[in-house]
């Protein structure tokens, strides 16, 4: 699959003209207004959220995959880049080795890991990453990059709390702790499908039992009033 | 813990949608597109089904609010709903409490970076 074509991969190369998202310790204050720059193309209200959830997620796989299943990391993808592309780059599900253009794209994830991060975990997630298929690696781009929009957050804990006084180290905290939620729900679910052996998109009835038994485990808060329709 | 609406107008901080935003009423599909790439990301088809993202979007939207309930009768012991009732919240979930104490001090980070590099824009400017 050529490069040019791939549009996960010619973001990855967007990203690789503008080393991104590391935080201050850094030497990317300079390069932070490359990436400012190009992310204005994405549109407008997004530029500092995309930035900022670039920065986050940079560190997020290296705590979060020893709690997820191998098969699933993403680095981040512009949503609205992304939109119609992911359909079109990912229906094509080969398995292939692709080396060459594998290393590349290592290279370019690896150049946007800050140096804060532990060098024993980059190591790491440096030989994991070498080793993905194309497959992995676009599923590992959504992973990292896909994230609920502030915006829309903040308008929901607004409405939820009546207040106005949502501040943004909040709206962060919560669109962060409902993306694991997510993650916890679908992984679930694909454990519901794999027992029950079946195979294909999760339908509403996996989601459901995920659900269910996230309940029983306890990781869903409990609503003080019952809901009478479900 | 309901509040009334009639206090809370729309804000010009919210999308261009909907100017007059009554807090009850809630628009279906917020989340979807982000939800796709993320059910997506996480281990679901690469077009999940739609039915499927709706439901998801209504169980992570219960799901935050139950937590935005919860956080508010904790907050409203202290006076105001702070971030610290969140965090207090997961505070068993490990994974997601590493998490946003990481997402915070990252966002420290950039705070502090941003205010360097305007402080030095503002050198380049004087020395000009």
């Amino acid at each position: 699959m050529k490069q040019s074509k791939d549009p996960f991969e010619a973001a990855l190369e967007e990203q690789e003209e503008s080393p991104p998202d590391s935080p201050v310790g850094e030497d990317e204050l300079t390069s932070q207004t490359p990436n400012e720059a190009q992310n204005q193309t994405d549109g407008g209200q997004n530029i500092l959220v995309d930035d900022d959830d670039d920065d986050y997620d940079d560190l997020g796989p290296t705590i979060k995959n020893p709690s997820h299943p191998s098969s699933s990391s993403t680095p981040k993808l512009h949503s609205t880049s992304v939109n119609a592309s992911v359909s079109a780059a990912v229906t094509n599900k080969n398995k292939e080795y692709d080396d060459d253009e594998e290393e590349e794209n290592v290279d370019v994830e690896l150049s946007k890991f800050p140096s804060s991060a532990d060098p024993t975990k980059m190591a790491k997630m440096q030989a994991i990453l070498s080793q993905f298929t194309e497959d992995q690696m676009s599923r590992y781009e959504s992973f990292r990059r896909s994230a609920l929009q502030k915006s829309n957050m903040r308008r929901l804990l607004v409405s939820i709390t009546g207040s106005q006084k949502i501040s943004l180290p909040m709206t962060i905290v919560v669109c962060g702790i409902a993306k694991m939620f997510v993650g916890e729900l679908v992984e679930k679910a694909r454990m519901v499908m794999t027992e029950r052996k079946e195979s294909g998109p999760i339908r509403p009835c996996h989601i459901r039992e995920a659900y269910r038994r996230l309940k029983l485990e306890g990781k869903v808060p409990k609503r003080s009033v019952q809901r009478l329709f479900r | 813990m309901s509040n009334p609406s009639a206090g809370t107008s729309s804000k010009a901080k919210v999308g261009s949608s909907q100017p007059s935003e009554t807090s009850f009423k809630r628009k279906r599909g917020v989340f979807q597109k982000d939800l796709q790439h993320m059910m997506y990301g996480f281990g679901d088809d690469a077009n999940p089904l739609p039915e499927t993202v709706t439901l998801v979007e209504d169980i992570v939207v219960e799901y935050v609010t139950d937590l935005a309930h919860k956080a508010q009768d904790i907050g409203s012991k202290r006076g105001k709903l702070s971030v610290e009732d969140f965090l207090y919240l997961i505070r068993k979930d490990m994974p997601k409490l590493n998490r946003c104490t990481e997402l915070l001090s990252m966002q420290e980070e950039l705070k502090q970076a941003r205010k360097a590099f305007e402080v030095d824009e503002e050198k380049l400017a004087t020395l000009e």
